[in-house]
């Protein structure tokens, strides 16, 4: 398959010697979906923003339909929809104004889908953006986004802000658009249930790094965590070396949680040499006791 | 059919689709030559992606509870899969040992526990099936 967003070993520091982003690659095939998670500070929107053209790497190299999206903007714009949660819009336009603009950007058009959108979500043309909700002003920014039916969608913390049922209509247009276009999506969020509805895979962002690259149904049926007592494997490194083992972290109650790869029965028998007979709880979990696992208890040592 | 997902459920989505439709073609919700919805509607009712509907429409028709006919569309086959029935049994099994020992923890007794089957089974019957555990 075909890619359409490559990221190859991005670098990209605020502050020098401080990377927020360290190394990161992977790529998104067309029609594919990718949920682009971690903490807050851990380089989601300036990955976003270095695949917009919006910001240089340091380091390494993006690619956009196989173009760098700084060497040929307009080519890579054309194809491209994006909406981030603090998107500014104009404020002194109308809606229809900003639609005209972009409409007059944008030959691929569709006038119907604009029509079907605006009616869906109930929006008035005359209306001034200032006077929007902050959910009506993300449904203009969609609406803008998606319109022109690009080939990649770039929605960075997407539902950020809004109340549920406005995050909802968000998700059933974001839903339609891969129904009828196939076009592929990269999103952000912290909304883990919205990550389960629209994701096929996850790309869980750590420390600078790819920390988990992965099917979502995959993390799902085959990941798990074990629970150990500190009294009978006092040593984390301990655990870390046992196969399949991604992360260890200690927990109250003199306590390790660990995260592995495999089914409980499997990280059972693979604990044994360790453990002995001794019987450990060990069970799959949740995405969002997932993305705790593996990236809480720890402050980010990228912030700021 | 009604189909209902939870995200944050232990379950996958696709299975918990999985899970409901064969529930229907075993619950008689679902007859043989019903025609499901497409992958693509279903996936706009449930506001999931299209492809975790086309995993759980591809898994049931490897399982042979559904087929499909290209241009026609989806539906629930005419015979029921072919499921070895020494293995189902032993999976029964096990699952029923594992029900009667929590209940009994809980101070049920034998006939309450049939009590309960006999209420699950009429709940799938008549398809008020809402949650999945």
């Amino acid at each position: 398959m075909k890619a359409v967003l490559e990221f190859e070993n991005i670098v990209r520091a605020y502050k020098k010697g401080v990377p927020v982003l360290n190394g990161v690659s992977f790529a998104l095939a067309e029609g594919e979906v990718v949920g682009l998670l971690g903490r807050n500070g851990a380089g989601k929107t300036t990955l976003i923003r270095i695949a917009m053209g919006l910001l240089y790497p340091q380091e390494g190299s993006v690619r956009v339909f196989g173009i760098s999206p700084t060497d040929d903007p307009v080519a890579v714009k054309q194809r491209i929809g994006y909406v981030s949660e603090d998107q500014i819009l104009p404020p002194g336009s109308s809606v229809s104004d900003l639609i005209g603009f972009h409409r007059y950007l944008f030959p691929r058009w569709d006038a119907a889908l604009e029509r079907q959108l605006l009616d869906r979500f109930g929006l008035s043309p005359k209306a001034k953006i200032a006077r929007l909700s902050k959910g009506e002003a993300r449904q203009v920014a969609l609406l803008c986004a998606i319109c022109h039916r690009p080939d990649l969608l770039l929605l960075d913390e997407p539902g950020g802000g809004l109340d549920p049922a406005a995050r909802r209509e968000f998700l059933e247009a974001s839903i339609q658009l891969l129904n009828r276009e196939g076009s592929a999506i990269l999103f952000s969020s912290h909304h883990m249930s919205d990550v389960e509805r629209l994701g096929g895979r996850v790309v869980l962002l750590d420390q600078g790094k790819v920390c988990l690259d992965c099917d979502l149904d995959m993390i799902r049926e085959d990941l798990c965590v074990a629970i150990i007592p500190q009294a009978w494997v006092p040593d984390a490194a301990a655990l870390e070396r046992v196969p399949g083992c991604l992360r260890v972290r200690q927990m109250s109650g003199e306590e390790w949680h660990a995260v592995f790869h495999g089914s409980p029965d499997d990280v059972r028998t693979r604990l044994q040499p360790l453990l002995g007979s001794a019987g450990i709880e060990c069970m799959r979990v949740p995405l969002e006791e997932l993305f705790i696992e593996l990236v809480g208890g720890k402050p980010s040592e990228v912030a700021l | 059919m009604r189909i209902f997902v939870a995200p944050s459920a232990e379950l996958p989505l696709y299975r918990q689709i999985m899970r409901q439709i064969a529930e229907a073609i075993a619950g008689g919700r679902l007859m043989p030559g019903d025609k499901l919805d497409s992958h693509r509607d279903l996936a706009e009712q449930l506001v999931i992606a299209p492809l975790t509907v086309k995993k759980a429409y591809d898994e049931l028709e490897a399982l042979g509870y559904i087929e499909t006919q290209r241009g026609r569309g989806t539906f629930v086959c005419a015979k029921p899969p072919q499921i070895s029935i020494g293995k189902q049994r032993e999976q029964l099994r096990a699952a029923a040992r594992l029900l009667l020992s929590e209940a009994y923890l809980n101070g049920f007794d034998y006939n309450a526990v049939l009590k309960i089957i006999k209420e699950a089974d009429a709940e799938i019957l008549l398809g008020r099936l809402k949650e999945i555990p």
